[in-house]
């Protein structure tokens, strides 16, 4: 009967430490080493088949302590979370939470010990009420088993006003609110339940600045109450206002991790990026392009772009342009409506100096355009059919005559297509799903060369690909630029990028907010650039 | 061709899904041909009439409609959608057939040809709206079809004010009971349908692209096709063939009637099913749809041979069903992929 009771109490809570604003102090005190971690990872290592996710993540939470958890994307936070939340079983390493071993099995376990998550991604039902959603795990019910509507209704609102969505109607389907709203209902519903650990995956990214504020407000409310939040974000502002230590992790690895009064915006970034990688072969490698253009847009806004000006940029036969930018930063949907898979708002699109506006895939790609996508697996390759069936998808014309299939032709085709692009696989007639990631990568890459396109968009080209195919796929897109095929190559990794592109363009909140020219390439740059860019979005 | 190239690999590579046209769709065609094989020499030895020519061709018969349809139901499951109104067609299109068939004053052959293409104009035209609304809206096949399903019959009860048409050309009649060497005329044709339909659907670009939409329709849309015009051509397909089938039955029950076919689309679906072809699209043979409404028809015919009620025979061949999909979800988990 008093169940409900109790389960309000963190909230109202809350509400008095939203009155008390004095949480910025309490925070500062936990920095002391005296008290015993909460939370402690030792040397933590994950793989997924033969890419390891995380090759040694250590990590130390004090209580009350508000730690930020940056990286570039890939270094391993999305595994870590899954890891802490029960998601994901690590391969090794030692997790402590409040001095006891801790192997969550399950997200409901990781709830029993304490520990929540608020995920980027959204896990509200969205025809059930505000309510419901925020009391689904535990819906107040009476003997019989029905729902206690009002005292659900009464605690629901309790949670929402002491976050600041007074003006939400808890009966309202999730389905009605904004995305900025459902971040907060997602956030209302975490704190429903009593936690230790407070894990906010990328909190802020849909919120406005008003909505930062009271979400830090939260947050500082929590802090002074003894809650320890790890917060992952890709804003190094917010990092540096709301937190108290910032851990960095690079290539699945903690390379740094220190009270956030001893360091500094700079300090971060080198860490991100790694003093190693400088050197890379820079300036060695001769730019292949020929003063034809290929390919060039001209305000060119894509569904999702918030922006009336667009998107402008140019290509050449033989150059190999590559987009950086962090995830969110509109590189994908910017291919995707090149492409025509999605189709662009306004804008102009030019083909070797010819103005044309595709209306379907197809006529993009009759008109010579090829797209690698960024999964392959929905949107690339056919796993279920055989790798011939796959490298002649786009090109079944020419392996047909009278719309009756010349098998003879195919087999050729992929056998002329696999040697060239060094393919290692059973046979024309495997299926595709019998391949390795790289070997995968190639046959979608076959595909696309049977059309002997004039451009070819490739949308992260070594995603799931191991080391070697990687190094082999570079050369195969070397290759490619060499023959005068223009490339437009989106790529998380910015080692990859620096070692393919002739030029790169930093994409930062779906604007090209930087250029840079090879002899000007370092991952700092490009970062600072990207970075820079949600800032200026961040201010007004 | 592929063959060779197949079973030279084929030691070191584990067995992956199949496609329809590789050989290891053959090897699961096989395993169903063995099922059907088996259940025929059980009902030979333990019942006494069962291995007569006369049954024999008593039962080809019987399944030849169902066949018929099933071989159209094969090209919309493959696409991943399916046709619930087929019996329903059946019956429109039998009326506008029949209606046609007993105009007075054409000569037999002029009324008969007529009133194929009637049967299948109209069940072209139901196959086109199905498919279209559903590729057009984006709607699930599942529910447009259910429309169809009521407007289909509806149509049929209006266009005869529910009264069932009879005394058709009696040459046609008895064109529906002909035999060749014992065989069927009417199964003959549902035989070359599958041929046709085995042609396009191994052979060809179109084929190709069907299986392709049922295992990834958006690589094959960014692969450049329109996957609109593969989605309404499978529809249009079945209902193709539902016109087919319904100048079939009139040949052979002599009647047409706007209360004919009821459920007939669930045993069409049933032998697609039992056939081997996934409910999800993608993977299956129209063989594999031969074979399967075979073993509804023997199961059906020998059930009751070996004294079974008719409720009896119902039942079992729902276990049959489920069993079938069993046995596919089985074999899916054990080869991967």
């Amino acid at each position: 009967m008093e169940e409900p009771e109790d389960r309000l109490s963190p909230i109202c809570a809350i509400s008095k430490g939203l009155i008390m604003k004095n949480a910025q102090t309490v925070g500062a005190q936990t920095a002391g080493v005296s008290t015993p971690p909460v939370l402690e990872l030792h040397d933590v290592k994950k793989s997924f088949g033969g890419t390891r996710a995380l090759n040694g993540v250590s990590l130390s939470v004090q209580p009350g302590e508000v730690h930020g958890l940056i990286g570039e994307n890939g270094a391993g936070k999305s595994t870590l979370i899954k890891v802490l939340c029960g998601i994901v079983r690590p391969d090794e390493g030692v997790i402590n939470l409040a001095g006891r071993a801790y192997a969550p099995s399950t997200p409901r376990d990781a709830k029993a010990n304490g520990l929540q998550v608020v995920h980027q991604e959204f896990n509200l039902l969205p025809y059930l009420s505000v309510a419901e959603n925020i009391f689904i795990e535990h819906l107040p019910r009476n003997a019989f088993g029905v729902v206690k509507r009002q005292e659900m209704h009464a605690g629901a609102r309790a949670a929402l006003d002491a976050i600041g969505l007074s003006d939400i109607d808890v009966r309202w389907p999730v389905e009605r609110l904004g995305i900025a709203h459902r971040q907060l209902v997602e956030v209302a519903r975490a704190l429903m339940t009593e936690s230790r650990i407070l894990i906010l995956d990328e909190p802020t990214a849909t919120l406005t600045s008003r909505e930062t504020e009271r979400l830090f407000a939260i947050v500082n409310d929590l802090r002074s109450r003894g809650v320890s939040i790890i917060f992952v974000s890709h804003h190094l502002d917010e990092v540096f206002r709301i937190c108290d230590r910032v851990t960095v992790l690079r290539n699945g690895e903690t390379v740094y991790s220190r009270p956030i009064a001893e360091t500094s915006q700079d300090d971060l970034v080198r860490a991100m990026v790694g003093r190693k990688l400088q050197q890379q072969m820079a300036s060695e490698v001769v730019s292949l392009a020929r003063p034809e253009e290929a390919l060039s847009l001209v305000n060119f806004r894509h569904p999702q772009s918030p922006h009336a000006e667009g998107i402008s940029l140019q290509l050449h036969k033989g150059e190999i342009l590559g987009i950086a930018g962090l995830v969110g930063s509109g590189r994908t949907e910017l291919l995707r409506a090149i492409a025509a898979a999605e189709l662009p708002l306004s804008g102009a699109l030019h083909l070797e100096g010819t103005p044309v506006s595709f209306r379907s895939p197809r006529a993009a790609i009759n008109a010579g355009i090829g797209f690698v996508t960024e999964d392959r697996k929905e949107e690339g390759l056919i796993l279920n059919m055989p790798i011939s069936a796959n490298v002649t998808l786009a090109s079944l014309s020419d392996v047909s005559r009278a719309g009756i299939l010349d098998k003879k032709a195919e087999i050729a085709v992929t056998e002329r297509l696999g040697a060239e692009l060094k393919l290692k696989y059973g046979g024309p007639g495997k299926n595709a799903a019998t391949l390795s990631g790289g070997n995968q990568q190639k046959v979608v890459l076959a595909k696309w060369l049977a059309r002997n396109p004039k451009v070819l968009l490739l949308d992260e080209p070594t995603r799931g690909v191991d080391v070697g195919a990687k190094a082999e796929i570079y050369a195969l897109i070397r290759q490619f630029a060499e023959r005068g095929l223009a490339l437009l190559i989106v790529s998380s990794e910015l080692p990859e990028l620096m070692t393919l592109s002739d030029r790169i363009l930093v994409m930062s909140q779906h604007r090209v907010v930087g250029e840079l020219s090879r002899p000007e390439f370092s991952e700092e740059r490009i970062l600072q650039y990207a970075y820079q860019g949600e800032q200026q979005q961040a201010r007004p | 061709m592929q063959a060779l190239e197949n079973t030279q690999a084929s030691e070191t590579a584990k067995p992956s899904r199949p496609s329809g046209w590789s050989p290891k769709m053959l090897l699961r065609d096989t395993g169903i041909g063995l099922a059907l094989l088996l259940l025929i020499v059980f009902f030979s030895v333990s019942t006494e009439h069962f291995l007569t020519a006369n049954n024999i061709s008593n039962i080809l018969t019987q399944i030849t409609i169902n066949l018929i349809l099933a071989v159209g139901m094969t090209f919309v499951i493959l696409i991943g959608g399916i046709d619930l109104s087929v019996g329903s067609m059946l019956a429109f299109c039998a009326v506008v057939g029949g209606t046609v068939l007993t105009i007075p004053d054409l000569s037999v052959f002029q009324a008969v040809v007529l009133a194929t293409l009637a049967a299948v104009g109209t069940g072209v035209v139901c196959g086109f709206l199905n498919g279209w609304i559903s590729a057009f809206w984006g709607l699930p096949s599942f529910i447009v079809t259910l429309g169809m399903l009521n407007i289909a019959r509806g149509a049929a009860l209006q266009v005869t004010d529910a009264r069932t048409i009879y005394s058709f050309p009696p040459s046609f009649n008895a064109f529906g009971s002909e035999m060749i060497f014992g065989i069927p005329v009417v199964f003959l044709i549902a035989l070359v349908l599958v041929a046709i339909a085995w042609f396009i659907l191994s052979k060809t670009v179109f084929g190709r692209l069907l299986y392709g939409i049922g295992n990834n329709e958006e690589a094959v849309r960014l692969a450049g096709h329109s996957l609109m015009f593969y989605k309404v051509a499978a529809f249009t397909i079945a209902g193709a063939l539902v016109g087919i089938a319904a100048m079939v039955y009139m040949a052979r029950l002599n009647i047409a009637s706007p209360i004919i076919g009821i459920g007939f689309e669930l045993n069409a679906i049933a032998a697609v099913i039992i056939g081997g072809t996934s409910l999800n699209g993608g993977r299956g043979t129209v063989i594999g749809t031969l074979l399967g409404a075979c073993i509804t028809g023997v199961l059906a015919n020998g059930l009751i041979l070996f004294g079974l009620s008719d409720f009896m025979r119902q039942m079992i061949t729902g276990v049959v069903i489920i069993l079938a999909v069993i046995i596919d979800k089985y074999r899916e988990r054990l080869t991967g992929v």
